[in-house]
């Protein structure tokens, strides 16, 4: 019976560390949403059309969404775990980006079989509207 | 007579041999000092976790507060700095986080078109850390200097805001 106590310890420390390599797939989640709004933001405000601008229409230019936001994700701390291309959507006057991110597990790699990590996706947009003095 | 006689065999035979040991008592230290070795580990792994959203929390806020700061005026860049390193340190503390054990610093402000300092589609980068301690008892507080955490954010001055000299057209 004695011996059910360390196997029953075990179980507590299995469970806490599934609960710890949740967490980090969760903090993932939560760094590759931020990115993905800060590149979506300055990809609204910096891919602005000037000459529809001009004409008192607030449209982003595609190419330059785009651009702008593989320079965010680029210059990003999450560069180096960032899974392909970031996705750049422009429709009408929003600008949408989405991409995702390798998020590694801590103990679940030491049981043989399982994976060492996952692929979190996270989508963000952002909309280019005058502010209030027009 | 009889019966002492029979009380000091009854001693002999519980101290003396193995009868009555209950089998696999040793085990119990063992599973114990697992569980507590392995509980400090997963906690402390849980407390850099939890740092570690705080930490980009702050960077986050310190950044758009930064971005979005009024300008206008003598020394207004160094008051936007000021005012975002506050908001950093803030929302680290919103986050039960103890400001006193952390730092946050505008790392990086690259300017677009040959321009520097603060200005439009210039890159303002905040950089927050928190040092975890490598040992925290609920209600007692932390022990040893343990990890430290960062956390990183970047983000544009808005090319089209009011409030900051120059042109957008020379963004590029």
């Amino acid at each position: 019976m004695l011996l059910l106590v360390p196997a029953a310890l075990l179980v507590v420390l299995v469970l806490a560390s599934i609960a710890v390599d949740m967490a980090l797939v969760h903090l993932r989640h939560r760094q590759a949403h931020d990115l993905a709004a800060a590149a979506a933001n300055d990809a609204a405000g910096a891919a602005a059309d000037p000459a529809a601008l001009r004409a008192g229409a607030h449209r982003p230019d595609p190419a330059r969404a785009e651009a702008v936001a593989h320079q965010v994700v680029a210059a990003s701390q999450l560069a180096d775990d960032v899974v392909g291309a970031p996705v750049v959507r422009v429709r009408g006057d929003q600008v949408e980006v989405e991409i995702r991110v390798e998020a590694d597990y801590v103990f679940a790699g030491v049981v043989p079989g399982a994976p060492d990590g996952t692929t979190v996706t996270a989508r963000a947009s952002a909309t280019l509207r005058p502010g209030p003095g027009g | 007579m009889s019966g002492a006689h029979c009380g000091d065999r009854g001693r002999r035979s519980r101290w003396g041999g193995d009868a009555g040991a209950v089998g696999g008592i040793e085990a119990l230290p063992f599973g114990i000092l697992t569980f507590v070795v392995g509980a400090l580990l997963v906690t402390n792994l849980w407390a850099v976790v939890d740092a570690k959203l705080a930490v980009d929390a702050a960077a986050r806020q310190a950044t758009r507060r930064y971005v979005e700061a009024d300008v206008a005026g003598p020394g207004g860049t160094a008051r936007a700095e000021r005012d975002a390193v506050a908001a950093g340190l803030a929302a680290l503390g919103a986050h039960g986080r103890d400001p006193t054990r952390a730092t946050v610093a505008l790392t990086s402000l690259e300017g677009t078109g040959g321009r520097t300092g603060y200005s439009r589609c210039a890159r303002a980068t905040f950089t927050a850390t928190y040092r975890v301690p490598a040992l925290s008892i609920p209600w007692i507080g932390g022990f040893g200097s343990g990890v430290e955490v960062t956390g990183r954010h970047s983000e544009l001055v808005d090319p089209y805001r009011s409030g900051v000299p120059g042109s957008a057209t020379a963004c590029g």
